[in-house]
């Protein structure tokens, strides 16, 4: 079978549990998710909600409790076997007494054919330091260098595990214009992330999770707007609160509406607008605006407190 | 007539021609694996570090010089050859065994600081990785018994040639054993001083295993069942044929069966602690 159809990748089901002193931890408690060829998709959620097993599983790191995983229609190690997948993982271990060249060099040793060793260098812009000993490299330098470790079975899937953590605003400018070039030659790309704005700068679509959980799924735009929107609450009469419900859920920006007997939350991307609606045409009273931080978004979007406040293992 | 006999292999069609590649151009250039990189890349990783060669190579070959070369006794009978022959196995051994106990160390320290993660990634087998270490600590076990060789050949150590070169080639596959010891410390406790530590404790069961100086009486008895003494017993065989000299200088004979019998034993409780060590951290992914 040359699996030329099949999704990039395919989960169904998954769940993933430790052992832990007090019984099982469930890291992920049953995410089906297909990620078709060619997206650029970011994996968003808070530490803990299961993002690095996810990817785990999805590498053949580790396997499933239940559930499936498909790799390009293949089995996640016959997909890594095959140089098909690679990725840049968070806390990929690096040999320190090694310089960044020999490193790409052993890496490279693995693979029956690999994209020229100069080659890759170039591409994570790791061209002038490529003789400096990897424990006297930067955290942004040995990160680029786990990316051009990536690159080096010209890989359909790239998979990111928060790629930029410890890089500087620069470095980190410089690491996503590397990889839009990659994405734009046609790769599938993965990554895990708890920047918002990571996100919203760089996938097509938001995969958001929780508490092993996917809590919204959709594209970028759609997400970032229910995410980074603001809280306008405030206190109405209360014979006014019907007619303000229903024009407030008419205007665009509104995401959702609120009502506990004479209180208004309403949750939007234009929160002046609102304030303005609220203050002028319906005397509103007490208001306060508040920018809810992605933790408050993603309780706010599963509707639940307990998913996320668990914090399952990572 | 000098332009035609110039122009003329240009006409010719042949495989020099650029034409043919242009057709087979690719998106993108490629390179093959190269198998020996790994091992190659890990040798040069070992030898450069200049803390760990001192006492692989640098110590055996001082201690050799000391003891054995520029000893009175040097050039008395040890059977097959002579005491110099006798003291430059025992330190060829003490250097084999740093470096395999080394190298066995890191390779679980490594990979269970994230290198091993980082392989998981790539199309390496286990079996080959195993491969790669064993044939890393091989060619570093070799080192200090070349050196310190060497230094015998040249500073009158003396013997048959099944003395020479069965001792050696003892040293060299024996000296695999203790990189199952190295791996069994680097599981055990996670660290590159635990590495370190299991390389000190190669000084007491140095003495312990008869290397430094003879031990007689219980002494004796109880260094009998330590790892080290089998090993160099064994290195020793072809020289002494069973001969231990003891302290007071005395002559002692042990049947071969009780080196064979210790290495065995040693080597299978190790290959038992190390299986099982690994399965427990396996467990905790």
């Amino acid at each position: 079978m040359t699996h030329h159809d099949s999704p990039a990748v395919e989960l169904t089901a998954l769940t993933k549990s430790f052992p832990g002193r007090a019984g099982a931890v469930q890291a992920v408690r049953g995410i089906d998710l297909t990620v078709d060829r060619g997206e650029v998709v970011a994996f968003l959620g808070p530490n803990g909600a299961g993002k690095t097993t996810t990817l785990d599983l999805v590498l053949g790191l580790t396997s499933p409790t239940s559930g499936g995983v498909r790799v390009l229609g293949q089995s996640p190690r016959d997909a890594v076997r095959a140089g098909r997948v690679s990725a840049v993982l968070q806390t990929g271990g690096l040999l320190r007494d090694l310089t960044v060249r020999e490193t790409v060099e052993l890496i490279a040793s693995t693979y029956a054919v690999h994209a020229p060793v100069d080659d890759v260098l170039r591409r994570a812009n790791l061209t002038t330091v490529t003789s400096r000993k990897v424990s006297k490299c930067s955290g942004g330098e040995q990160q680029r260098l786990r990316f051009a470790l990536a690159l080096l079975p010209d890989p359909e899937l790239l998979i990111l595990d928060e790629p930029t953590a410890g890089m500087d605003v620069s470095a980190r400018h410089t690491f996503w214009d590397s990889m839009h070039a990659e994405a734009a030659a046609g790769r599938t790309i993965l990554f895990a992330t708890h920047y918002l704005e990571e996100a919203d700068s760089f996938a097509g679509r938001i995969v958001l999770v929780a508490g092993g959980r996917v809590v919204a799924d959709g594209p970028t735009d759609v997400i970032r707007g229910r995410a980074l929107g603001r809280t306008v609450a405030a206190r109405l009469d209360l014979d006014l609160v019907d007619a303000a419900v229903s024009h407030l859920r008419s205007l665009a920006a509104v995401h959702e509406v609120r009502v506990d007997r004479d209180r208004l939350t309403v949750t939007t991307s234009d929160s002046d607008a609102v304030a303005r609606a609220l203050l002028n045409g319906l005397a509103a009273r007490d208001l306060e605006v508040t920018t809810g931080s992605l933790e408050s978004a993603f309780l706010a979007l599963t509707g639940t407190t307990d998913t996320a406040s668990e914090g399952a293992a990572a | 007539m000098t332009a035609t006999t110039m122009t003329s292999p240009d006409r010719r069609p042949g495989p020099g021609r650029a034409t043919p590649e242009l057709g087979t151009t690719r998106r993108e250039a490629r390179s093959r694996g190269e198998r020996t990189a790994y091992v190659r890349l890990e040798l040069r990783r070992t030898v450069r570090d200049l803390v760990t060669m001192f006492f692989v190579v640098g110590l055996p070959a001082f201690m050799y010089v000391l003891f054995g070369a520029s000893a009175g006794y040097s050039q008395e009978n040890a059977g097959n050859g002579n005491v110099a022959l006798y003291v430059m196995i025992s330190m060829a051994a003490y250097g084999a065994v740093t470096a395999t106990v080394g190298i066995g160390g890191t390779a679980a320290v490594e990979r269970m600081q994230g290198w091993g993660r980082q392989l998981g990634l790539t199309p390496l087998r286990d079996g080959t990785y195993v491969a790669t270490k064993a044939v890393v600590a091989l060619v570093v076990a070799a080192l200090p018994i070349l050196v310190v060789y060497v230094l015998g050949v040249l500073t009158g150590a003396e013997g048959t040639a099944t003395a020479w070169l069965g001792s050696a080639a003892i040293l060299v596959v024996g000296a695999v054993m203790f990189a199952l010891y190295g791996l069994v410390f680097g599981l055990a406790f996670r660290s590159e001083s635990a590495v370190t530590a299991a390389g000190g404790s190669l000084v007491v069961l140095g003495f312990l295993g008869n290397i430094f100086f003879p031990l007689s009486g219980i002494l004796l008895d109880i260094a009998r069942f330590t790892p080290l003494y089998g090993y160099v017993s064994l290195a020793r065989y072809p020289l002494t044929e069973g001969h231990v000299v003891d302290s007071q200088g005395g002559l002692v004979h042990e049947a071969l069966w009780m080196s064979v019998t210790n290495v065995a034993v040693w080597t299978g409780i190790f290959a038992v602690l190390a299986t099982w060590l690994v399965r427990r951290s396996r467990g905790r992914q």
